[in-house]
């Protein structure tokens, strides 16, 4: 069914108008139209009031405490027809199935999401304008679209680098936020990938190169390996990272070119591996990764570090200022995603930093001077040969 | 003679009379069927642990999709005269306890359904219908009842997407009906006396008829057989 926009408005009413002709039984009567409450504009107290509705009418059950999607009712949602269905993440507004702006939530809110568990709570709320409260409440959960990086910089810091996920230093730095797609090139496919969004921080120092990544997942998964895999993410790099414009397949490498692959496995930890394709993957024998992963709340939050120069043919050196191919795979072993059921990214690129020096606090004071000195000397020169 | 001849007459049209009287409110009460369901198969009710809000719905649960009680009695069945009109009025009821739906079917006329919440919890009462307009509906633990409308006979079936164990029905009849109990008994009371089809139908075993006469004021039995599919 494509969409027929392109007909202008009055003819897409007359088709309305004819195609109930063909079901007459069902329109005899004039539909009811929802009148949505008065609009409350979205304030700091209305966001608060429309957070105690949001814990009072037990949204969490199925959205999560923080609307991340991971409520207890979760797992055993259908739809209409029997099939599984997910609740929606409310932080990420851009896939709601009625739109992302306010109006549209408390249209949903107020009439439900026909065919899907999702109810009306047009006469379950305390108050009708409570409706606009919630809406703009889980407005304020997330941004209404999402803005996606290009580049992911790496900051060059001075000193350590914390393992803490949670650590105030990362929250200091900006999130580089990637698109990923389902892996649908090699069987078996996933037509529908879990987690399509990974929020990228990076650090280095003189010895490390310290990756944060940021991803939502319903589930803390290890798994049972008959229906659900240990959840896993990685970062893929050119083993080798060189001036040429040639990379390897995008798709974890093949037989000819390898990728290496920087891995967070729950249950594993941080490890190296060496891949020639998604079914062949070989760990690095003699790791020097390390990190941590927290989850919380449908957010798993991890932090990955190795040294900056490495030895060997399977693992890169990263260098500032040099622009460094990567790529993301993730797994959400909870949803049954394993080997090739992923999602993944293509190549994107990673630059490190210039690193900070006291130079640059030094050389424009100096050029400043010697440009005045410069100016003086010519200025006399002048005056002499008055 | 002629004494005895009147008071002969007299007594035989006080006689006729109250026969006739008699006759005309059992007429008016009808008789009762009695409806005897029995389920020649093995019960199937399905045993789960609960993981959210287990104060309130326990630790354990069943979904109850066919109960056989004593005697292989079906219990659950509803058992209905279509063509039996004019019954009464009372709206059904149908509570979320317990985090289940109590009863498991609510046999009722088309009007209003009231929807009760005890658990202080939220519940959606998710309606599935075709003749209907379909119903899904948030009752969170402040909003105790809710009244439904359900206008046209139909079996409804009902389930709560919150707990996805609760499974109900509402037998929305175009006459008199009800359900059977534990032992697979169903009593029909006041149907006009006649020839009527009475009709039994269960969730998962599906629908029979039968043909019954009734007499006014007598019990007439009728029993069941359902098989497994």
């Amino acid at each position: 069914m494509p969409s027929w926009a392109v007909l202008p408005d009055k003819e897409r009413w007359n088709l309305v108008g004819y195609l109930k002709t063909l079901a007459p039984e069902a329109f005899k009567e004039a539909p009811k139209k929802l009148e949505l409450p008065k609009e409350v504009a979205s304030s700091e107290a209305s966001i608060k009031r429309g957070k105690e509705m949001f814990e009072a009418i037990e949204c969490h059950k199925c959205h999560g405490t923080d609307g991340r999607a991971d409520g207890p009712s979760r797992p055993e949602l259908k739809d209409e027809w029997g099939h599984p269905i997910a609740p929606a993440n409310l932080t990420k507004r851009w896939t709601f199935r009625g739109g992302p702006g306010r109006t549209e939530i408390a249209t949903r809110l107020a009439a439900g999401v026909l065919g899907t568990p999702m109810p009306t709570f047009i006469d379950s709320v305390e108050k009708p304008e409570d409706i606009w409260h919630l809406s703009n409440y889980i407005a304020s959960l997330g941004p209404e679209r999402p803005s996606y990086a290009t580049l992911i910089t790496v900051t060059a810091a001075r000193g350590d680098i914390p393992d803490d996920p949670n650590a105030e230093f990362w929250k200091k730095l900006t999130p580089s936020t990637i698109p990923l797609m389902g892996q649908v090139i090699q069987d078996p496919r996933n037509f529908n990938p879990s987690v399509d969004l990974v929020a990228v921080r990076a650090a280095y120092n003189d010895r490390d190169v310290v990756f944060h990544l940021t991803w939502d997942d319903p589930s803390e998964s290890k798994g049972d390996g008959k229906q659900t895999f240990p959840d896993a993410i990685s970062l893929q790099f050119p083993p080798q990272i060189t001036a040429s414009t040639e990379r390897p397949y995008f798709l974890m490498g093949d037989a000819n070119e390898a990728v290496y692959l920087l891995r967070w496995e729950q249950g594993k930890g941080v490890g190296e591996a060496t891949a020639n394709g998604p079914t062949k993957i070989a760990p690095i024998a003699g790791g020097e990764a390390g990190g941590k992963a927290v989850y919380d709340h449908g957010q798993y939050r991890l932090v990955m570090r190795r040294p900056l120069t490495a030895s060997g043919e399977a693992r890169p050196t990263f260098r500032p200022v040099v622009f460094t191919p990567v790529a993301i795979q993730a797994w959400d072993g909870g949803a049954g995603e394993t080997g090739t059921r992923m999602s993944l990214t293509s190549w994107y690129y990673l630059r490190l930093e210039e690193p900070q020096s006291s130079r640059r606090f030094v050389i424009p004071p100096v050029v400043a001077i010697l440009t005045l000195a410069a100016m003086v000397l010519v200025v006399r020169a002048a005056n002499r040969a008055r | 003679m002629r004494k005895v001849a009147t008071a002969g007459g007299v007594a035989a049209l006080v006689i006729g009379a109250a026969m006739w009287w008699a006759a005309s409110v059992a007429a008016q009460g009808g008789g009762t069927i009695e409806a005897d369901v029995k389920y020649n198969g093995a019960p199937k009710v399905e045993k789960l642990k609960v993981n959210k809000d287990t104060e309130k719905c326990g630790t354990e649960t069943t979904i109850e999709h066919v109960v056989v009680g004593a005697n292989k009695g079906l219990a659950n069945a509803v058992v209905s005269v279509p063509d039996a009109k004019g019954a009464t009025k009372a709206k059904g009821v149908i509570d979320q306890h317990g985090c289940k739906f109590v009863p498991h079917v609510v046999v009722m006329q088309p009007g209003e359904l009231e929807v009760k919440n005890s658990d202080e919890i939220l519940h959606n009462i998710h309606t599935y219908s075709t003749a209907n307009p379909s119903i899904n509906k948030a009752q969170p633990k402040f909003k105790k009842v809710m009244t439904e409308k359900l206008e046209k006979p139909e079996f409804v079936k009902v389930t709560c997407d919150v707990h996805s164990w609760m499974l109900g029905w509402v037998a929305v009849l175009p006459g008199l009906g009800a359900a059977t109990d534990n032992n697979g008994v169903a009593k029909i009371e006041n149907v006009p006396a006649g020839k009527h089809k009475v009709e039994v139908w269960h969730e998962t075993l599906g629908k029979q008829e039968k043909d019954v006469e009734v007499k006014a004021g007598q019990v007439t039995k009728v029993s069941f057989e359902l098989k497994g599919k």
